[in-house]
Formats: C-alpha cells, sequence, structure tokens
C-alpha cells in the first residue's frame, strides 16, 4: 500500500518546549487511520501542522502528500492542496438548509456567484447518495440529530474531494448506535478509497473501524499498531507511558442505606407539546449507591436529570430524604440538597468571565460571607480546599478557565458542585472530553463521595464506564425505563439489545 | 481523597499572594509592572492622564479651577445615570430610555409641586419613584416578556418622551418653588454642586457593592451567563429587574438635579443622554456582552469623554468637533480594549509554555 500523507521528522517547539519532535507520520492509501494520545502529547499541534494552521516553516520538517513534499500557507491551501479536517466542534448553520451547508461558500452555479436550487440539490444529493448518508438537502439543519450534524460535516469535508479526510474524534457527542451508524459510513468511504485520519480518546473505537493506530505522547510517536495486533491494554499503556491497572476502582457492595432520592411517575413533555420526552419513569436512590442511566442521545436521560434538579417543567413526585419537593427552578433543587454537573462546560458550565476560584464559589458564596459581604480569605482557603482535595492544576487560583484543559475545567465544575455538600449528585457525562488520566480520577472521586454516603445518579454514553461505575444500572429508551440490572449483572451487549430492540418496537 | 497530589501552583508562594495584585514592595519589577498593566482599569487611567496633560501643556487654563469645576459639575448629571447603566450592562442588559425618563421624571416632579401643590421632598421622591416604576415596567418587559432590551427600552425612550409632552405641551414648568433652585445651585464643597458629590458617594458604594459582596458577584455570573447563574441557583430574572429600576430611579434623580440646576421643569432635560452614558461606560470598558467591567472602570470613562469635549473647546476648536470626537473615541476605545485582551492572552500563553509543566493547558486553549 502506498502511503498517502506522510510526515518526516515533523519537530515544533514553543518557546523552548519541544511540543512535537521528530514525528514521522505515514498513512497508507484506502485507510483509517487512528491518532492517539491523551491530552498534551501532541495530538492537537500535529494536527495545526498537518491543516496548515502552523503554516509551512512554523515548523521542522517535511510533509509529503501523496508523494510530492507540500508546503501550507494557510488552512485554506491545506484544503485546496488535499486535506480535508473535519473539527471536534460541529458547526453547523442552523438557518440554512443541508445543501447550503455542505457547499457553505461554494453554493454557486459552476462557481459563479448565482445560486440555483435545483443545481445545488442536485449536487447535495448525489454526493450525500455517494457517501451512503440519507438526508434530504432542503431540510434546514437545525432539524438534525447529533448523528446527522456529524455526518453533514463528514459531507462538507469529502465535497472538496479531499486526498485525506481528517476526523478529529467524532464521537464525542454521539451515543453508542449513533456511533455504529458514522462508523458505516466511514467504512464505505473506506471502501470507495478515502483515507482518513480517526483522532480519538475512545479506544475501543480503534479496534472496530482503524487500520492502523499512531500513538503520541510527549511530542513523540511512542507506538506504531497494526490492526492484527491492537491489544487495549497496550495501546492505554502505550498512551499513559505506564500500564494502567485498574480504570474503575474497585469498591465493597453498596450498603443498602435509606433511600434518599425517590422519583415516581416522572413525565417530562417537550416544551410546547403534548410530545413525552420522559414518560412513567421512576426509580430510588439509596444512601451512598451509585446508579447509571443509560441509553442513546434522546432517549430521556438527560431530561430526567434536568426534572430532577428544577431545569424542565415535570409531573411526577420527587422525593428527598422522605421529603417531596416542589422542583421549580435549580434554586428549589440546590436548597433540597441537589447538585448537578451539566454536559455542556461550555455553554452551561464555566463562567469566562470570571476567574478559577470565583467559578468554584459562585453559587455557595454564602459558605464564605458575612451576610453580603464576601470574606476573601475565607473564599481563597475554601477553594484551595478543593482544587487540592481534587488536585486542579492551574498557575494559581485566579488563572482564567479558559486556558485550562479540559479535565481541569471539569475538575472546576465538580469542585463547584460539591461544595456545598449535596446529599443527591446528578452527573451527566462526568468524563466527556477529558483524558484517560483524569478520568481515573473521577471515577475515583465518584466512588469516594458515594462511599462517603452521597446519593449519585449518572448518565453516560460510554458504556463500560456505567458497568465499572454503577451499583445499578437503568436503561432507557423513548423516555422510559427498558432495562434495569445490578452491578456484575450487565453487559454491554445487554445494554444495547435494550436500546436497540425497543427502538424497533 | 484518597490520594492527594499537590496542587500545581507557584511553588512556595501562598495562594493569597497569587491573586492578580502584586505585593507592594514589588510596584516597580518588571513582573509588578506588567501586572499594573493587567488591571483592567489601568489603561484608561492611563489615556485619561495623558488627555489632560496634553490639553494643559496646549492651554494652560484648562486645568485652572474654574475649568475643574465646571467639567466635575458638567459631567456629574450624566455620570449618575452611567452608575446604572454599568450595573445594568454588567449584569447583560441596556437601557436607552434613561434620556426620556430623566426629562419624563424632572417634569411630573416639577408638576407635582406647583399645580399639585404637593411640599418640594415628597414631590422629588415621587420623581424618583416615577423613574423606578418606569424601570420595573422595562425591566418586566425584558425579563418577563423577553423581549430584546434594545426594543424594549428603545419603545420606552418614545413613550416617555411622549409622556412628557403630554404632560407639558413642550412648555417648561416655571417657575418652581424657590427651595428647588437653592439645592440645584448650591456649592456646599470646593465649589462644586451637589450632584457631583452624590456622584462620589455612588460610584463609592456601587463599586464596592460589585466588587465585595455576593451581589456583584451574582451579578457578574448573571451577565457573564444567564443559564449557568440560574444553573447555581442565582435569581437573575431578579437581579436584572433590580438594575432596570435602579437605573430609572438614578435616571429620575440627575434629571431633577438638573431642574434644580436650571431651577425649571424643562422638557429639554435628559435629551441625548442616552447614548452619552453608554458612549462613556463603553470607554471605561464595561462590555456591552455582559459580564465585564466595573463602576470606577465606567466612571472614569465618563471623565474621559468629558475632558475631551471640555478640552477641545479650551483648546479653541469648534464645538462641531465634540461630537465627532466621541464617536472617534467611543470605537477607538473599544478596538484598544480588544487589541490590549488579544496581546495578555497571548502572553499569558507564552508564559505557560515557557513554563512547559502544563503544555497540555495550551494545547487545549489553542484548539478552541
Amino acid at each position: 500500500m502506498k502511503p498517502v500523507l506522510e510526515t518526516h521528522n515533523v519537530s515544533k517547539s514553543f518557546a523552548g518546549v519541544q511540543a512535537l519532535s521528530q514525528v514521522n507520520l505515514r498513512v497508507d492509501g484506502g485507510n483509517i487511520h487512528a491518532l492517539l494520545g491523551h491530552n498534551g502529547a501532541g495530538k492537537s499541534t500535529l494536527i495545526k501542522v498537518l491543516t496548515g494552521i502552523y503554516p509551512s516553516g512554523d515548523f521542522d520538517g517535511e510533509i509529503v502528500l501523496q508523494g510530492r513534499p507540500v508546503a501550507f500557507r494557510s488552512p485554506a491551501d491545506a484544503r485546496a492542496k488535499g486535506i480535508a479536517y473535519v473539527p471536534q466542534e460541529i458547526s453547523v448553520l442552523e438557518h440554512l438548509s443541508v445543501a447550503e451547508n455542505v457547499f457553505v461558500g461554494r453554493t454557486g452555479v459552476n462557481g459563479s456567484a448565482l445560486v440555483s436550487f435545483r443545481d445545488l440539490y442536485r449536487r447535495t444529493r448525489a454526493l450525500l447518495a455517494q457517501l451512503d448518508i440519507e438526508l434530504d438537502p432542503r431540510l434546514p439543519a437545525s432539524s438534525l440529530t447529533a448523528t446527522e450534524r456529524q455526518l453533514l460535516m463528514v459531507a462538507r469535508a469529502l465535497s472538496t474531494e479531499p486526498a485525506v479526510l481528517m476526523l478529529d474524534e467524532p464521537t464525542t457527542s454521539l451515543a453508542r448506535t449513533e456511533v455504529d451508524h458514522l462508523f458505516r459510513v466511514l467504512n464505505r468511504l473506506r471502501e470507495n478509497g478515502v483515507t482518513m485520519i480517526f483522532i480519538t480518546h475512545r479506544i475501543p473505537e480503534v479496534g472496530a473501524i482503524c487500520d492502523r493506530a499512531t500513538v503520541l505522547r510527549d511530542g513523540q510517536v511512542v507506538a506504531e499498531i497494526a490492526r492484527d495486533e491492537f491489544q487495549e491494554d497496550d495501546i492505554v499503556a502505550a498512551m499513559v507511558g505506564r500500564r494502567v491497572e485498574r480504570l474503575y476502582p474497585s469498591r465493597a457492595a453498596a450498603a443498602a442505606g435509606d433511600a434518599i432520592l425517590e422519583v415516581e411517575e416522572l413525565r417530562v413533555a417537550r416544551p410546547g407539546t403534548d410530545l413525552d420526552l420522559v414518560h412513567g419513569v421512576g426509580f430510588t436512590v439509596r444512601r451512598g449507591e451509585i446508579v447509571g442511566l443509560a441509553g442513546l442521545v434522546g432517549s430521556g436521560r438527560t431530561e430526567i436529570l434536568s426534572a430532577i434538579y428544577g431545569r424542565v417543567q415535570h409531573e411526577g413526585r420527587i422525593v428527598v430524604d422522605g421529603k417531596t419537593i416542589k422542583l421549580r427552578r435549580p434554586s428549589d433543587a440546590r436548597r433540597a440538597g441537589i447538585a448537578m454537573l451539566t454536559e455542556d462546560r461550555k455553554r452551561e458550565g464555566l463562567l469566562f468571565n470570571m476567574n478559577l476560584r470565583e467559578n468554584v464559589t459562585i453559587g455557595n458564596l454564602a459558605l464564605v460571607s458575612h451576610g453580603v459581604l464576601v470574606d476573601r480569605r475565607a473564599e481563597a482557603a475554601r477553594a484551595q480546599d478543593f482544587m487540592e482535595a481534587l488536585s486542579v492544576r492551574a498557575r494559581s487560583a485566579t488563572a482564567d478557565v479558559a486556558h485550562l484543559s479540559g479535565g481541569n475545567q471539569q475538575k472546576v465544575l465538580l469542585a463547584r458542585v460539591l461544595m456545598n455538600a449535596p446529599k443527591v449528585l446528578l452527573l451527566d457525562e462526568p468524563t466527556k472530553g477529558v483524558d484517560v488520566g483524569t478520568k481515573q480520577e473521577i471515577y475515583r472521586l465518584i466512588v469516594q463521595l458515594a462511599d462517603e454516603g452521597m446519593a449519585i445518579v449518572m448518565v453516560s454514553s460510554e458504556i463500560p464506564e456505567l458497568l465499572g461505575l454503577c451499583d445499578r444500572c437503568l436503561v432507557l429508551a423513548g423516555g422510559t425505563i427498558v432495562d434495569e440490572f445490578a452491578r456484575g449483572e450487565g453487559s454491554e451487549e445487554r445494554v444495547i439489545e435494550a436500546t436497540t430492540l425497543t427502538e424497533a418496537a | 481523597m484518597t490520594e492527594k497530589t499537590p496542587v500545581t501552583l507557584e511553588a512556595g508562594v501562598p495562594l493569597e499572594q497569587q491573586s492578580g495584585r502584586p505585593p507592594r514592595r514589588k510596584a516597580f519589577s518588571r513582573a509588578g509592572v506588567q501586572r499594573v498593566f493587567a488591571v483592567s482599569e489601568a489603561g484608561i487611567v492611563i489615556s485619561l492622564v495623558a488627555l489632560v496633560l496634553i490639553f494643559n501643556s496646549l492651554q494652560s487654563a484648562f486645568l485652572s479651577s474654574q475649568n475643574v469645576r465646571a467639567m466635575l459639575g458638567a459631567m456629574s448629571f450624566v455620570a449618575i445615570i452611567a452608575v446604572g447603566q454599568t450595573l445594568l450592562l454588567i449584569a447583560g442588559e441596556f437601557d436607552l430610555s434613561v434620556g426620556s425618563v430623566a426629562g419624563l421624571s424632572a417634569v411630573i416632579s416639577a408638576w407635582l409641586m406647583t399645580k399639585g401643590h404637593l411640599p418640594v421632598p415628597i414631590a422629588l421622591l415621587l420623581g424618583i419613584g416615577s423613574g423606578g416604576a418606569v424601570g420595573l415596567i422595562n425591566g418586566l418587559v425584558v425579563v418577563r416578556l423577553g423581549i430584546p432590551a434594545f426594543i424594549a427600552t428603545l419603545g420606552m425612550l418614545y413613550a416617555a418622551q411622549g409622556f412628557d409632552l403630554l404632560l407639558t405641551n413642550g412648555y417648561p414648568i416655571y417657575p418652581l418653588p424657590h427651595s428647588v433652585g437653592k439645592i440645584g445651585q448650591a456649592t456646599p464643597l470646593f465649589g462644586i454642586g451637589w450632584s457631583f458629590y452624590i456622584l462620589v458617594v455612588l460610584v463609592v458604594v456601587a463599586d464596592l457593592v460589585l466588587r465585595r459582596t455576593t451581589i456583584g458577584r451574582n451579578l457578574y455570573a448573571t451577565g457573564g451567563n444567564r443559564e449557568i447563574a440560574r444553573l447555581v441557583g442565582i435569581n437573575t430574572d431578579l437581579y436584572k429587574i433590580v438594575c432596570f429600576v435602579l437605573t430609572g430611579m438614578l435616571a429620575a434623580l440627575a434629571g431633577m438635579l438638573v431642574m434644580g440646576s436650571l431651577a425649571s421643569g424643562s422638557t429639554s432635560i435628559g435629551s441625548g443622554w442616552e447614548l452619552i452614558v453608554i458612549a462613556g461606560v463603553v470607554i471605561g470598558g464595561v462590555s456591552l456582552f455582559g459580564g465585564v467591567g466595573s463602576v470606577a472602570a465606567g466612571f472614569v470613562g465618563m471623565l474621559l469623554l468629558q475632558v475631551v469635549q471640555s478640552g477641545l473647546v479650551v483648546v479653541g476648536v469648534s464645538p462641531n468637533w465634540q461630537t465627532v470626537s466621541v464617536g472617534v473615541i467611543m470605537v477607538a476605545a473599544v478596538g484598544l480594549d480588544l487589541f490590549r485582551r488579544k496581546v495578555s492572552a497571548r502572553d499569558s500563553i507564552r508564559r505557560r509554555r515557557a513554563r512547559g509543566s502544563t503544555l497540555h493547558e495550551t494545547e487545549e486553549a489553542g484548539a478552541m
């Protein structure tokens, strides 16, 4: 197989710190090539070199595309020369149609400024058919699901007929069956001879779809693995530089404590309609118990947490510590001892106009104030306790949260929700976009909090995570509980079966 | 925690001292100077000082006590409103109706103390109350009905102006009881009127509230990201409405102070103020998008605007250039602020890269 894309001894340093050193990457034609490495390994830097964000001359070494050395002057230049890049953050233009989104910037007939929608729809239909993506070109992008948006981004990237397609963590916002859908499309593309670089945090996906994998650590290539040599343990070991003993902490069976959170006949309607997002859901969480909610995106799992936190209108009974509570807004939930970690750190988590410490204490200022006066000494001490306990790594307590890594940002938010000592903790995708090392720390923290008596409800798209951590799992589909099992009784297959079978029904 | 990993902060420095403000003795070290520049108010204060020096070198009468008094007196009415506007901007909203409200409240109060035969203090309080009531309507329309502040308060600008004219037919209410003019034209200290001292008290109190209290913190959170503020339990609707009410009341107060100084309930009071107020606080670095700024900075911005306007007059430039200058300065100030932020962000990334230990953080930041 001939290499389509190669880098020869690519090095890049920032003010004396080596971000990449002597990286030799070789991506063969018609392959899906995995690029692995946790945060800080140099993945992002390498991507920027390959996509022209760091123009030629900004780094040492050489890029060879289809046998010829190339020099990218800019991202647009890299695109023109055959590198397509699908960024991690999906950027869909909500108000435009699928077709306009695919050919954004190139909607005109034969490159002119005139737009013929007939021509545009025809071109889009042809492209989508070729990719085996079933989407109506006329649909507004705002009506698309997360997977459809991801596929739309792939279609946009492929519309320029690139030599190499780079996908940056395309599965982070997708649920399991949606990932399968994406993989079917990628497989089909591979059959058509498209060469892809697949960047991911999720190691099982490498085995599922990739032909080769390159593992980066500390700016260097530490492993090159071919498909028939894939061993998850080896990959993890290469990524972290040591063998991860156990990802999930061991835990004695949860003592059957008192019921802390009881949910009965919960119903959540789609705002402004009679359509139920959640109906007839009931469950109990005991003191010290971790309960997992599994299911696809849209199965109602986030809505259940939102209802318990008073974010959405709902019917049904929610009892905390024996008392039925009325939840009209999040402040009601907080008063009842409920805390929630939201999924979207950027939009629903971090306050970018405030520093790290203020991000921790916001909402809990009463604990460090006399009347309305904030006691800044007490605030600093309190925030530092949490930063130490969660080992938040930052330059200082007044650092800008925008510059923290995903894992550290998540820890800041965890400190915030834990600061007023909740009885019930709701976690929505607590390890999303977080590196392996931090994941392990967060798992340990969750187990420790449960051991201390907190009742925890956790939503995750990563089924192994739920199986490894939770005392009990509830499987959701179409807004109801379709399966339930205790620790050790479930399996990935069982969860997938429960969710997909219900969908078929 | 079972395992305690040490928090990687600056080695050996207690957290307390790692806040933005350096210890005093370090004030002239390079890092110290850099940090002074990093304080958001520094740029605007330096610009202000520079302008004062320039105007004074061109015309030494600029810093004469008479001119300084005139400038401080002239700016205080509008700057009183700027205090409310700053709080409102930090909470993520703004109010275009302040000029009209100042005029309407002055006229209402003048009407009450003349045709209504109410005692002066009560008429003044009712005037301020009317401003608060208008602010409450603004707040409810914006927060409860979800109408954007731009539209809601622009509507109020016209409505209040209309009521003003309905009440007066465009004629000033005159004469007012003797005591009104007496208060309005009094110069309790250094030959400067009450309005300036009221302004100073308001600025100090509001600035302390913002910096030191939970109310201030919650306001910043509300303007920074309303949804997150709600999630952490802050009653964002209440905060916004209170800011609207406060802004309305301060607008009314300013209107009445002008009425006092003119000793007349003129319908032209407050006309055009809304844009001056916003221009001034924006020059001071208060963000139109919410969550960023301070009352002190907004005040300095207003001061700078006044210095430029008076300075051009003193130097002998045609008054028409004043208006041009307001526009240019506002755009330039925001442009400079953006530039400064970009530079300081780049510097902080460089610093962290140089440190090396936390490389992954810069990488993530760069990827965003």
